[in-house]
C-alpha cells in the first residue's frame, strides 16, 4: 500500500511539465539552481517543446547582454592604502 | 574620500587589525566591483567600501567562521546600500506584482514584432539598446531586487550563498531574481516604447 501511494507519488513527480512550469523554472535553470527530478522534468519537457527552447534561448541571450553591460570597476590604484590609512584612524 | 570619511574606525588591538586586514582586504577587488555595480559611480563606491570596511572592523569579534569573510562583507555592504535605499527615491515602481510575474518580454517582442523582415527579431530588438540605457534600468531596481540579481550576474553566487549574504531563505532568494529580472524586461519594453521602436498603443 505503501509502495503503491510512492509510486503515485514519483509518478506525480515526473508529470511532463506545462511550459508554463517550463517557464518558472528558467531562471533557476540558468542559474544552475535546479537539480534531481526538476532538473531531469525541465530538461524532458525542453526535448519535446521547440517554442521552450527558443523562449529559453532568449533567456539567456538577455542574461548575458546585461552583464556585459554591468559597469566596469578597475580597482582604483590607492584603494587598499587609502583603506589601510582609515582602519588605523 | 568623501563623506565615507566622516567615520572613525573602532580602537584595536593591532594584531587583531592585523588579522582583520589578512581575512578582508584581498576581498578588496570583488567588493569594490560589487560597489560600483550597485552604485554606478566610481567615488560612491570608494566611500560604501570604505564604510563597509569600519562596519566590518566594528563587527570583527563577531565573525565566527573566518571561511566566510567575502559573503559576511558582501553581507554587510548590501546593508548599507539597502540603508541608503530608504531615503534616495530614484528607484522605479514594481507596480502590480501578479502583472508583472506574467509579462514577458519575449513574448511581447513576438507579439509586437518590431522588425517584420527580421531573421533575428529578439536579438535586432536588443541590439538596438544603449549601454546606458541599460545600465539606468538596473541601477533604478529596487536595491531588494538589484542586490541579489548583481551579486549573480558579476560574482556568480549560489542560491545558498546568496541566501547566506542577504539573511533571507532560499524562496526569497529565488522570488527576488525572479521579479529583479522581471521589472528590467518591463523597463526595457518601456524604454523601446519610449524610443518609438514598438507602438504605445494596443488595438
Amino acid at each position: 500500500m505503501r509502495q503503491a501511494a510512492r509510486i503515485g507519488q514519483d509518478m506525480e513527480a515526473m508529470k511532463p511539465l506545462t511550459c508554463e512550469q517550463a517557464a518558472n523554472q528558467f531562471f533557476a535553470y540558468l542559474d544552475r539552481a535546479l537539480s534531481g527530478e526538476p532538473l531531469q522534468a525541465l530538461e524532458a519537457h525542453l526535448e519535446t517543446c521547440l517554442n521552450c527552447c527558443d523562449k529559453l534561448r532568449f533567456q539567456r541571450q538577455l542574461d548575458d547582454f546585461i552583464k556585459a553591460r554591468l559597469p566596469e570597476a578597475r580597482l582604483p590604484a590607492d584603494l587598499d592604502a587609502k583603506i589601510r590609512r582609515v582602519l588605523r584612524g | 574620500m568623501g563623506k565615507g570619511s566622516g567615520h572613525t574606525a573602532p580602537p584595536i588591538e593591532p594584531e587583531a587589525l592585523s588579522r582583520f586586514e589578512e581575512l578582508t582586504l584581498p576581498h578588496l577587488k570583488s567588493l569594490y566591483g560589487l560597489a560600483v555595480r550597485l552604485t554606478g559611480d566610481g567615488a560612491a563606491a570608494e566611500d560604501l567600501v570604505q564604510e563597509t570596511y569600519l562596519k566590518a572592523l566594528q563587527a570583527f569579534p563577531t565573525l565566527r567562521n573566518p571561511e566566510r569573510s567575502r559573503s559576511w562583507l558582501f553581507q554587510i555592504l548590501s546593508r548599507l546600500v539597502a540603508d541608503k535605499q530608504r531615503t534616495g527615491n530614484r528607484e522605479i515602481l514594481t507596480g502590480d506584482l501578479t502583472e508583472l510575474d506574467r509579462f514577458s518580454l519575449y513574448h511581447a517582442i513576438a507579439d509586437e514584432d518590431p522588425f517584420p523582415y527580421s531573421d533575428h527579431l529578439h536579438e535586432d530588438f536588443l541590439a538596438h539598446f544603449q549601454d546606458e540605457e541599460v545600465r539606468r534600468a538596473l541601477l533604478a531596481l529596487p536595491e531588494e531586487y538589484r542586490v541579489p540579481l548583481v551579486l549573480v550576474y558579476a560574482e556568480g553566487l549560489s542560491y545558498r550563498e546568496l541566501a547566506t549574504t542577504l539573511g533571507c531563505p532560499m524562496g526569497t532568494v529565488m522570488s527576488r531574481l525572479h521579479r529583479g529580472r522581471k521589472i528590467l524586461e518591463r523597463e526595457l519594453w518601456e524604454c523601446a516604447k519610449r524610443r518609438g521602436l514598438v507602438r504605445t498603443w494596443k488595438p
